[in-house]
């Protein structure tokens, strides 16, 4: 699928049986990062595809010395990861989430959750984040209020995630977000396990979220400059936006 | 090309930058920062007027390995940062505190606001 300058790229050529697909991209605290990853790692996914483009930053990532796209799509017939390493600059993120939703589109994508953070203020006093949700039409709300997760009832929401809903809702997929309450600025596993069981209520995967508590520490360290770059990006997409409110609410 | 020249650069002097955020409290400056895998009593903070700078050790050092070309093995212990203040504090009037892995910092601004009253 191409959309302007973004690619995707099938390589295992996967036959796809109206699959969910979570998506984890550089966001707030990495939430949506961590979790994709660990997703991909528990479940032993194997890799599909991947996204490219000349819009994304110039890195390629070396793993057990074989070079690959930081930019990877994982799954299998019922489950696709979107999963990316590296930063997604602002001026990617309109052509990036058209092909992406396009391609959603086209493999028939039952529904798409995007697994993100909430910035939470007093979040070094929160011991368990909460997961909130918000979906692009009535059939996805009633998918979030079935499994019980607490609607964000107003505000702005900004980033990658808030124009994947708005890419989705055009080409009438089903989409949610679920958003785990986090440190804005440093990468935060507790979140994304946090996030990982509320995304289990949608998908059963039933991933133990313990190895990613016991190796938080190391994550944090490790996800440091992932982190910075991901600040700085947001920064341009008016992330500091999701602290306000609308004028108008209706 | 700036984030490996910088990985180098760390892997020889053996300290790794931490993640901080800075806020204007109007009196104060307020600034936390992510010292994972660091414990309250291997942090140091020394402040001037104009600077603030955080050293800490972490209690297991952390390694990178495989890093195709770049380096085979690098090992860091240490966190350590140098904050240049936007405005002068009183270095005498800071406190600060260390819960969960994140330490936060307040140090009060040399010039305070003052209200002026309208006649």
């Amino acid at each position: 699928m191409e959309d302007e300058i973004v690619t995707i790229v099938e390589e295992a050529g996967v036959v796809h049986k109206s699959p969910i697909v979570i998506e984890g991209l550089p966001d707030v605290g990495l939430v949506g990062t961590i979790a994709a990853s660990y997703i991909v790692e528990k479940m032993d996914y194997a890799k599909i595809g991947y996204v490219e483009s000349d819009l994304f930053s110039p890195i390629m990532v070396v793993h057990d010395g074989k070079l690959h796209n930081p930019f990877r799509l994982y799954g299998n017939e019922q489950v696709v990861v979107v999963l990316s390493e590296t930063v997604i600059l602002p001026d990617a993120v309109y052509p990036m989430t058209r092909a992406l939703t396009d391609w959603f589109k086209v493999i028939g994508a039952e529904l798409v959750i995007s697994v993100t953070g909430l910035p939470a203020k007093n979040r070094i006093d929160i011991e368990k984040p909460e997961v909130f949700g918000v979906a692009d039409n009535d059939a996805a709300v009633k998918k979030l209020k079935d499994k019980e997760i607490e609607l964000l009832e107003e505000g702005f929401i900004a980033g990658t995630y808030a124009i994947m809903l708005r890419e989705c809702k055009k080409r009438s997929l089903n989409a949610i977000s679920l958003l785990g309450q986090c440190f804005p600025v440093y990468p935060d596993p507790g979140a994304a396990a946090s996030a990982i069981k509320a995304l289990d209520k949608f998908v059963p995967l039933g991933i133990d979220v313990s190895d990613l508590i016991e190796k938080e520490e190391e994550i944090k360290v490790k996800a440091r400059d992932l982190m910075r770059q991901t600040t700085l990006s947001s920064q341009q997409m008016q992330k500091s936006a999701e602290q306000d409110m609308p004028i108008m609410y209706r | 090309m700036r984030t490996e020249r910088r990985i180098i650069k760390e892997g020889y002097d053996g300290n790794l930058e931490p993640l901080f955020e800075m806020e204007d409290k109007g009196d104060a400056i307020k600034i936390t920062v992510d010292l994972p895998r660091v414990k309250k009593e291997d942090v140091e903070i020394n402040a001037t007027r104009d600077t603030v700078e955080i050293t800490a050790k972490m209690n297991e050092a952390i390694a990178w390995e495989r890093w195709g070309t770049i380096q085979k093995r690098m090992t860091f212990q240490t966190f350590q940062k140098q904050i240049r203040l936007p405005e002068p504090i009183d270095p005498d009037g800071a406190s600060a505190s260390f819960k969960n892995g994140i330490l936060m910092i307040l140090m009060p601004k040399v010039r305070r606001k003052v209200l002026i009253n309208i006649e």
